[in-house]
Order: structure tokens, then C-alpha cells, then sequence
């Protein structure tokens, strides 16, 4: 197979001598929106080699690139034009097949897009230290019992290469173990008292890591940008939310590992038992699955009668749950589990229950989480096996989507806008702060932004405006109501291209400052409150056509004014 | 032990500072000054999503509004429904009572819920538990929803508080810090108590014995340019700073032509909704405004009828007057009660507490206008149409509006976890 590949690829380059590119440079899309030009190379796994026009190598996942991409990139996967493996070691294998790069694509301007750079796998800054032969040093720490010719192949050093995938024990959990196990680890005794881990988040396993706190999960497979635990060691050091709250931050490499990590999948080690646990994609095992979980919550009250201070103690309500055929059999009311059909089995209906009702099992402790009552409802389905069969069914989705059931599933200009931009960086709102107004992304990691004169207006003179201007094609909303500006304002605020809401409302603001707003092609919702604004504006309103409501009351215009606004604007909601 | 006595004569150095300031300065420090003038950070985090609401005015219909006479008619039922009849509204199809002929013209902009059901038959934990969306118990005070607004989304204007409740107060800020918990006012015509230059202070003599403060302190500020030192005197500079500020203005409804105090009419609650209004347009989030009088017992539909001539010209004017300054597209109206009426007249006229299939008026900014979500049964007992709405799933769709984070979890002190609308999933039928 490898053979015949080489053949292909000299074959190939034995016709197109120019260059190794079959695949042409084009342009990739990030689902995030950004843009990188580059050529396809080769891939391994869901992992895909870019060269940029740089000449450097790109390493991007396959999930992170637009739709569009991933079918090109399918698509030629699939026709096997491009090798599979690393290039850097496809490089040594075929050293006759690799041109050397062509003068052009050297003398050609480094366009590579700044955020893509994030991806780029960094050299190591710490140099390997280079060892005397037969240093102790040299020598890898072997644990008893292990056969040291093993052992010294799979080590994994604690540093992985370039290329080389994050390994969670091996790698990452190193780092989490320096500097986060002493507040974020399992809970321990401590002078007669448990210390339970700070914000309830456990950092000691992968299961762990990947389940978060009662706040949400902290890392996002795949996704950087969602995953809390990179952004809080990312922070500025000055931040409140800044970890590790002590002994200064991570160091770049381990910050890199971190990121490769995620960006990696977040994935456990291979081999280890947690990655079996938390995987159901196969069906819930009971063994594996669901008595642990029993095991943890249920047995206190639910296990063999034992003997306590002389007395027996018996089961609650008669009910065991310490083996499998116990927990068949329920207790003399009858059975718990009705195969097949978790709603009705009398266990999970208790489980489900409201988290005040005082029938909800477990009585005490939090409820079981989502996943883990999920996990229960689909080993019912499944038939409640002890060892489950290959076949299984899948239990539906019944998780509420909260946000996007808007009735209308147009979307409104903002969020357009918002998908051509990025959004501004904390600099550049700190800088625009300096004008006094309040600005804030209209919600999280949105990148529209809105600026409001809020405190103080009146204290507002013409002179704030010019701190905005360094986000002005992020600002879509803008209030400058109640403040002491003039008209020449407006002239700056012409500039500020993706306007949608603009209130000028209890403002000095006349004709002369209104021509200005001829050109803004979005403005939607558009407040002259008592203002001074007459019937000679009534042309330049009537040209703005993506006007969809427009307050004039206590203006100057009259209601002849307003009757020629209606003809102008028929679809506009003018309020006078 | 020192007597009052003895303080009286022997001040310590912090007693007289204080008061020398109040002497010197002509004020007394602002009732909230240490904690909002100071602590100004909290400034406004973005929701998960943009907001369709960003301020909410919440006019608490207290003592139980009868529904069925005001926004919960149901024409197909005369045996409940008593001599109250329905009019047609500004929106098709939809129905309220011949008391509210103002309200009526805005049904356009407003959504009704008529099948809002709460666990609660008595007063006080009904209201309770609709304004913080658990339920009363012995161990704990939870924050009400605008304690949670404030705590959750912080200010937009930074100099004033977000969180105003006009009238009665149901309850505070529960566990949260206080300073999210209700600027509590009276009386609307009032004002803002404390916030005034002394009359026998003009601007000069003010402005002359600042000075002289200042040129006292000079050398020691020099001497000890430290941090907290710094503090003290901004903590002055900042009370001085509101007091001239033109957001105080947002207090003093006497600066509004007469014409809008008719628009609003004098009642007590009139006037609240049209201070009220100055509040949200100097952009405080949560304003809530108090009726009571509605316990109608006895003689049910004359007391509602007078009741309703006071809401109804105070909402329709509220309504008209956010609309014409373009506030209510971002401004949702609410109007509610901890609970509804009995469908069954009383033998004194009167009807009696009803926790099922009572109503909720939404209007304004994220609301989708002109809809009526469910309908009760003729014995007023069910929804015929729809589910019931519990007061933890109004909350939420009020939060979901204003792009509050439904799932971030606030610890009380004994580390227990809350939520702003606590199971409450939003309503999204009424949700524009």
C-alpha cells in the first residue's frame, strides 16, 4: 500500500516537475470565521498539514474548519492524491520526491493571516539538555515489576515533541498535578474536617476535568474558545479569575500542552479505565457504568442488613441494591425496573423527581446530574442487562435547547454584521472605555458592541467620540441620549460603518448634524426625541431605507413633515 | 463601659470627623454612598445572548388581582365570569375586561399568560415565592428577581443604583451582597432622601468651604500620599460628583411638565410609573412599583372597578409615554399578582384566593405582541388550552429577555447553589 503510494506520488512529480502541489493553494474557513490561505500537504487522523504561503507547516483539525472545507478535504482524502503522515517524516522517507521550495512562493509577501498562528505547533523553547553517554540522568525511571525493555520504549517524556499527540496522563496531568491538585483535588480529611475542592471543580482525573463543576464544564473538546479552563490560565495575571491564584502562571510550554490537548480532543490516555467508563457510545454496561454510580449513592441505605451496635440494620424499604439480581428483584411493593421502559420503572422515576420533592432519590447530596440519569434511562432502554449485547438503542435526545426558538428564524442585520467581524480585543475596549461611555459586547463573544454615555451624560462633550473610533466598525449600537454634543459629532459618527441603533434622543443635535447620516447603510432604529431637528431633515430620513422604526416626538418636525416621512418610508414604524 | 452620656461630650476622632463633615460640607453622606459610589465596578457583563429586554418595569398587583375582571375574562363561561363583559383590543382575537378601555389600544405591544398557577394560597409566600421564584422557608432569605438582575448583569449607569422598588417591600437581597438588594422609595413624589445641598448653602459658600477642606488637608495628603488616604477623599469627591450629577434628576418627578403627571394620573401609582419611567431613561434595569388594595373579599367588582381606573390610566400612560420617547422597545412591562380569584362568586359578592389559572401582562421590549398564551376551562380550574405557568417559569422567560445567564449558580452562605428563575423554563410563545 505505502509502496504504491510512493510510486504514485514520484509518478506524479514526474509530470508536474514544478512543484509538489497537487493540491492547488486555496482559502480555508475556520468555523469561527477566519480565513487562511494554504495548500493541502498531507494528513494523519482528523489532523490536516497546511503550508502556507510562509512555506511553514500548519497543523489544523478537521472540525475546526467550515463545512465547505471539510468536504474538500474529504474529497481528497478519498481520492488519495495527498499521502497520509506527518510531512516531516514523510520528508525523510521519499527525500527524492521533496522539491525544494519554488523562489516564487519564497519571495512571495507574508500573508499569513495573524490569528491562524495560534495553531502553529511552537519549538520548544527549553532545548533537550544533551546527556554524556551513560549519564545517571540519561537513564529513564523504570517502576518495579515492569519489564525495563517495555518500559523504556513507552515511556512517554513529559514534554511531548512536535507532532507527537498530548497524552493526558503522561502530559497533561503532570502540570494539573504541580500546580492545581492542592485546592482542585479530591476531597480529603483535614483535622477531623473534609476539604472539599474550591468552586466544587476537580482537576484529579480525566472523567473529572471533562465534567466540570455545578457551573458548566471547563473543557470543550476541540473547541479552545469554549473551555474555561484554558481561559482562566490565559488571563492577564492581574485578572480576579487568573489561575493558579498563586506561584505566578504556567509557563508557555505547559500552557501550549494544555492548548494542544484540548485542541487535540481532550481525549484520556489510551488504555486507561476511565476512558472505558465514561464512554457510552457503545451502551451503558451495568458493571462498568451503572453499579459504580450505585455504589456511590444508593448503598448507604439500599445494602445487605449488617449489624450495628447490637442491631440489625435492614435495607430501606426493604430494598437492596448491591447486586445485580437484587436490583431485578426490587423490594415486596413490587419490582423497580420494568425492562425496557425507563418511565415506567419505579427507580428512575424517583431519580427524576423535583430536586425539593421529598420522595427524590438520592435523599441526600446533590440530585444525579443529566448524564448520569440519561446513563440510567439508557441502560433501562437497552433492557437492563448485566452484560450488555452488541445491539442497543439509542435513547432520544431530550435535552432543551435554550437559545435560538426566536419565532422568526430571519436573521436580524446585527448578526450578520457580527459574522463578518471579530470581535474587539480587551485592549481596544479598554481604550474605548477612555471616552466615558459604558461599552459592552451586545452578549458573550458576540462582536458587535454596544457604547452608551449612561453615567453623567450631560459631562459629554464632542471630544469623547474620538476614543471609539478605534472599534467604530464594531459598534452597532450607539447612545449618545442626554449628553452635551453638537453636531459636529455626527460627522465622526458617519464613520462608524455597521450602525444599527443609533439614539440621539434630549440632544442638541439639528439638521446639519442629521445630513451626515445619509449614508448609513443599516441603521434599523433610528430616536430624535426632542431634539432639534426640523421638517428640513425629512429628505435625508427619507433616504435611509433600512429604517424600521423612527422616534420624532417633541422634535421640530411638524406633522406635514411627518405625512411626507410616511410616503418615504411606507414600511417604517415613525412614532410622533 | 462609656455611657451615652459620656459620648456625648468625649466624641472619638471618628464620630467628629463624621460630623464635622456633615457640619462642614452641608451633607449628610448619601444613604447608599459607601456602597454604589464606591464599588462602581460592577459594571455591565453581556449575557449569553443579546438582550431583547434591558430594563423591566414590574407593577405588583399585591392583595391578589381578580383576573377574571381584569385580564383573564372568559366570555364562554357567564356562570364565573359575574357582570364583568370584555371589550375588543387593539390585537385581533384578543379579550380583556371593560375596566381596562386604555390598556385595551395596546394590546399590540403586550402578551397575556392566563394560566399561571402558583403552589402558594396565602399572601405573603405567594409573593414571595413570585419574586424569587423558591419557595419561603425558615433557614434562608432568598434575593428577589431584581436583586438578581443587579447581581447578575450589573449597571449600565454606574452612578445610580439598578435595582428601585417603589411602595411596599417584599423582600431584599436575600444572601447576595445587599448593595444588589432594592433602592426602597416611598414615596414617588419625594425624591431621593439626603441627596440635597442644605438650603442654607448657596453655591459660593459651598464652594468656599470645600476649598477650605481641601486646603486643610493638603499637607497631610501630602505627607501621606498612601492609597487609603486617597480613598477617603474620593469618597467624597464621588458623593459630591452624584449630588451635582444630573442623574439625581432621575428622582425628582417635579421636573416633568404637568401634562405627563395627568397622562400617568395622580394616584400614588400613577406617579410611581412615571417615576419609573425617568429611572429606566437614565437606564436603571429593574424598577418594581406596588398596588395594593386588591383583597376583594367582599364586593369584588366595584372595588376592582375602582381599582382598575387607577392601573389603567397609570399603564396605558406608562405604555404610550415609553413608546413616543422609543424606550419600550427595550423596556418590558410587567403586571402581575402573587396569585388570582375564586371563579365562584361569594355570597358577600366578593371572591376569594385562587392560586390556579390567574394572569400575567407582559408588554414591551422582547415581547411578542398581540398573543394570549393558553386558556382556562370553563370552571376556571384547568388550562383548556396550554400548560400552567409557575411563577419560577415567568421568571425565566422575564431573564431570558434580558439575557440574564439561567444556569449561573449564586452559593448562599451555608454553600447551597441558586439559580435567578431556580427550575423555571422560559415561555417562549410570548417571546418575540
Amino acid at each position: 500500500m505505502a509502496g504504491r503510494k510512493v510510486f504514485t506520488l514520484s509518478l506524479l512529480f514526474s509530470f508536474l516537475l514544478s512543484s509538489w502541489a497537487e493540491e492547488p493553494f486555496r482559502v480555508f474557513t475556520t468555523s469561527t470565521g477566519q480565513a487562511f490561505s494554504g495548500k493541502l500537504i498531507s494528513y494523519v487522523g482528523q489532523t490536516f498539514y497546511l503550508k502556507g504561503k510562509d512555506n511553514k507547516l500548519y497543523p489544523v483539525q478537521f472540525k475546526q474548519l467550515s463545512a465547505n472545507d471539510q468536504k474538500y478535504l474529504i474529497k481528497v482524502a478519498q481520492s488519495g492524491t495527498v499521502p497520509k503522515g506527518d510531512p516531516r517524516l514523510l520528508k525523510k522517507e521519499t527525500p527524492e520526491t521533496e522539491p525544494s521550495p519554488s523562489p516564487s512562493n519564497d519571495s512571495t509577501p507574508d500573508k499569513a493571516d495573524p490569528v491562524k498562528e495560534e495553531i502553529v505547533v511552537k519549538p520548544l523553547t527549553k532545548p533537550k539538555p544533551k546527556l554524556r553517554a551513560g549519564s545517571f540522568f540519561a537513564y529513564k525511571p523504570i517502576n518495579l515489576g515492569q519489564d525495563p525493555s517495555l518500559a523504556a520504549e513507552n515511556t512517554v517524556s513529559a514534554i511531548p515533541e512536535p507532532g507527537e499527540p498530548v497524552d493526558f496522563t503522561s502530559h497533561v496531568l503532570p502540570i494539573l498535578d504541580e500546580r492545581c491538585f492542592s485546592c482542585h483535588n479530591a476531597p480529603y480529611e483535614k483535622n477531623g474536617r473534609t476539604i472539599h475542592p474550591k468552586a466544587g471543580l476537580r482537576l484529579d482525573t480525566h472523567e473529572w476535568v471533562m465534567k466540570g463543576n455545578l457551573d458548566n464544564t471547563v473543557v470543550e473538546a476541540g473547541n479552545l474558545e469554549d473551555s474555561y479552563l484554558y481561559e482562566v490560565i490565559t488571563l492577564d495575571e492581574e485578572d480576579d479569575m487568573f489561575m493558579p491564584p498563586k506561584g505566578g502562571a504556567l509557563t508557555t510550554v505547559q500552557i501550549d500542552i494544555i492548548k494542544r490537548w484540548i485542541m487535540e480532543g481532550a481525549k484520556a490516555s489510551a488504555g486507561s479505565g476511565e476512558a472505558i467508563s465514561s464512554d457510552m457510545s457503545n451502551g451503558v454496561s451495568f458493571h462498568q457504568h451503572i453499579f459504580p454510580l450505585i455504589e456511590e449513592r444508593c448503598l448507604d441505605c439500599h445494602s445487605e442488613p449488617y449489624v450495628k451496635n447490637g442491631r440489625t440494620i435492614h435495607p430501606k424499604a426493604g430494598l437492596r441494591l448491591d447486586t445485580y439480581e437484587a436490583i431485578i428483584e426490587g423490594n415486596l411493593d413490587g419490582t423497580i425496573i420494568e425492562k425496557g421502559n425507563a418511565e415506567e420503572s419505579t427507580l428512575y422515576a424517583v431519580i427524576t423527581l423535583d430536586s425539593d420533592d421529598p420522595e427524590i432519590m438520592p435523599p441526600k447530596g446533590d440530585p444525579l446530574t443529566e448524564d448520569e440519569i440519561n446513563m440510567f434511562k439508557q441502560w433501562i432502554t437497552e433492557g437492563a442487562k448485566e452484560n450488555p449485547t452488541d445491539t442497543f438503542a439509542k435513547p432520544k435526545e431530550e435535552k432543551v435547547a435554550l437559545s435560538p426558538i426566536d419565532g422568526n428564524n430571519e436573521e436580524s442585520i446585527v448578526e450578520k454584521l457580527a459574522k463578518r467581524l471579530k470581535a474587539p480585543s480587551k485592549p481596544q475596549m479598554a481604550a474605548a472605555q477612555k471616552s466615558g461611555a459604558l461599552v459592552t459586547l451586545l452578549s458573550m463573544r458576540h462582536s458587535m458592541v454596544r457604547a452608551e454615555f449612561s453615567s453623567g451624560p450631560n459631562l459629554i462633550k464632542d471630544d469623547a467620540i474620538g476614543a471609539l473610533s478605534g472599534i467604530k466598525n464594531n459598534i452597532s449600537h450607539l447612545d449618545l441620549s442626554r449628553t452635551s454634543i453638537t453636531d459636529s459629532v455626527l460627522g465622526e459618527v458617519k464613520k462608524f460603518n455597521n450602525l444599527t441603533w443609533l439614539n440621539l434622543k434630549n440632544t442638541s443635535v439639528t439638521d446639519r448634524g442629521v445630513e451626515n447620516l445619509s449614508k448609513m447603510p443599516y441603521l434599523t432604529y433610528l430616536n430624535l426625541v426632542s431634539s432639534k431637528v426640523s421638517d428640513n431633515s425629512i429628505a435625508t430620513l427619507g433616504s435611509l431605507k433600512s429604517l424600521e422604526e423612527i422616534y420624532l416626538w417633541n422634535s421640530e418636525v411638524t406633522k406635514n413633515g411627518i405625512e411626507r416621512l410616511r410616503k418615504a418610508l411606507p414600511d417604517t414604524k415613525i412614532s410622533f | 463601659m462609656k455611657s451615652d452620656i459620656t459620648k456625648l461630650d468625649e466624641l472619638n476622632r471618628r464620630e467628629f470627623i463624621t460630623s464635622a463633615a456633615k457640619a462642614c460640607l452641608g451633607v449628610g453622606l448619601l444613604p447608599m454612598a459607601g456602597s454604589y459610589i464606591h464599588n462602581n465596578v460592577n459594571a455591565l457583563e453581556p449575557g449569553s445572548r443579546p438582550a431583547t429586554a434591558r430594563y423591566v418595569i414590574y407593577l405588583n398587583m399585591t392583595g391578589a388581582m381578580s383576573h377574571l375582571d381584569t385580564f383573564g375574562t372568559n366570555p364562554d363561561a357567564p356562570d364565573i365570569q359575574g357582570p364583568t363583559k370584555s371589550i375588543a383590543t387593539s390585537a385581533d382575537g384578543v379579550f380583556l375586561s371593560e375596566n381596562l378601555p386604555e390598556t385595551a389600544r395596546h394590546m399590540h405591544n403586550s402578551a397575556i399568560i392566563k394560566t399561571m398557577v402558583t403552589s402558594q394560597g396565602a399572601h405573603e409566600q405567594a409573593s414571595y415565592l413570585m419574586h424569587t421564584s423558591y419557595l419561603k422557608r425558615g433557614t434562608i432569605a432568598h434575593p428577589t428577581f431584581g436583586s438578581w438582575v443587579s447581581k447578575l448583569s450589573g449597571n449600565i449607569n454606574t452612578t445610580i443604583p439598578s435595582n428601585v422598588q417603589i411602595g411596599a417591600n417584599p423582600a431584599g437581597a436575600g444572601f447576595l451582597e445587599s448593595k444588589y438588594g432594592p433602592l426602597p422609595i416611598g414615596n414617588p413624589s419625594a425624591g431621593l432622601a439626603n441627596s440635597k445641598i442644605a438650603d442654607y448653602l448657596d453655591e459660593t459658600r459651598f464652594g468656599g468651604r470645600l476649598a477650605m477642606a481641601q486646603k486643610m488637608n493638603a499637607s497631610y495628603l501630602n505627607q501621606y500620599d498612601q492609597k487609603q488616604v486617597r480613598a477617603y477623599s474620593d469618597l467624597y469627591k464621588d458623593a459630591i460628583k452624584l449630588m451635582r450629577s444630573e442623574d439625581l434628576k432621575a428622582f425628582d418627578i417635579t421636573q416633568e411638565p404637568e401634562q405627563m403627571h395627568e397622562l400617568y394620573g395622580k394616584s400614588n401609582f400613577g406617579q410611581g410609573c412615571l417615576l419609573a419611567r425617568r429611572l429606566v431613561e437614565n437606564q436603571v434595569r429593574y424598577v418594581e412599583i406596588s398596588r395594593g388594595g386588591w383583597d376583594t373579599h367582599d364586593n369584588n367588582f366595584e372595588a376592582v372597578a375602582n381599582n382598575c381606573a387607577d392601573i389603567d390610566k397609570a399603564l396605558s400612560g406608562l405604555l404610550l409615554d415609553l413608546e413616543m420617547r422609543g424606550l419600550l422597545k427595550e423596556t418590558m412591562v410587567v403586571l402581575t399578582s402573587e396569585f388570582g380569584r375564586t371563579p365562584k362568586i361569594n355570597p358577600r359578592d366578593g371572591r376569594d384566593h385562587w392560586p390556579y389559572g390567574f394572569t400575567a401582562f407582559l408588554a414591551g421590549g422582547g415581547i411578542k405582541g398581540g398573543t394570549v398564551y393558553g386558556k382556562m376551562d370553563k370552571v376556571g380550574r384547568n388550562p383548556a388550552e396550554g400548560k400552567f405557568i409557575d411563577p419560577a417559569s415567568l421568571n425565566a422567560t422575564i431573564a431570558h429577555a434580558m439575557g440574564l445567564p439561567l444556569n449561573d449558580v449564586q452559593y448562599s452562605p451555608s454553600g447551597r447553589p441558586f439559580t435567578v428563575a431556580h427550575d423555571g423554563k422560559p415561555l417562549f410563545d410570548v417571546l418575540a
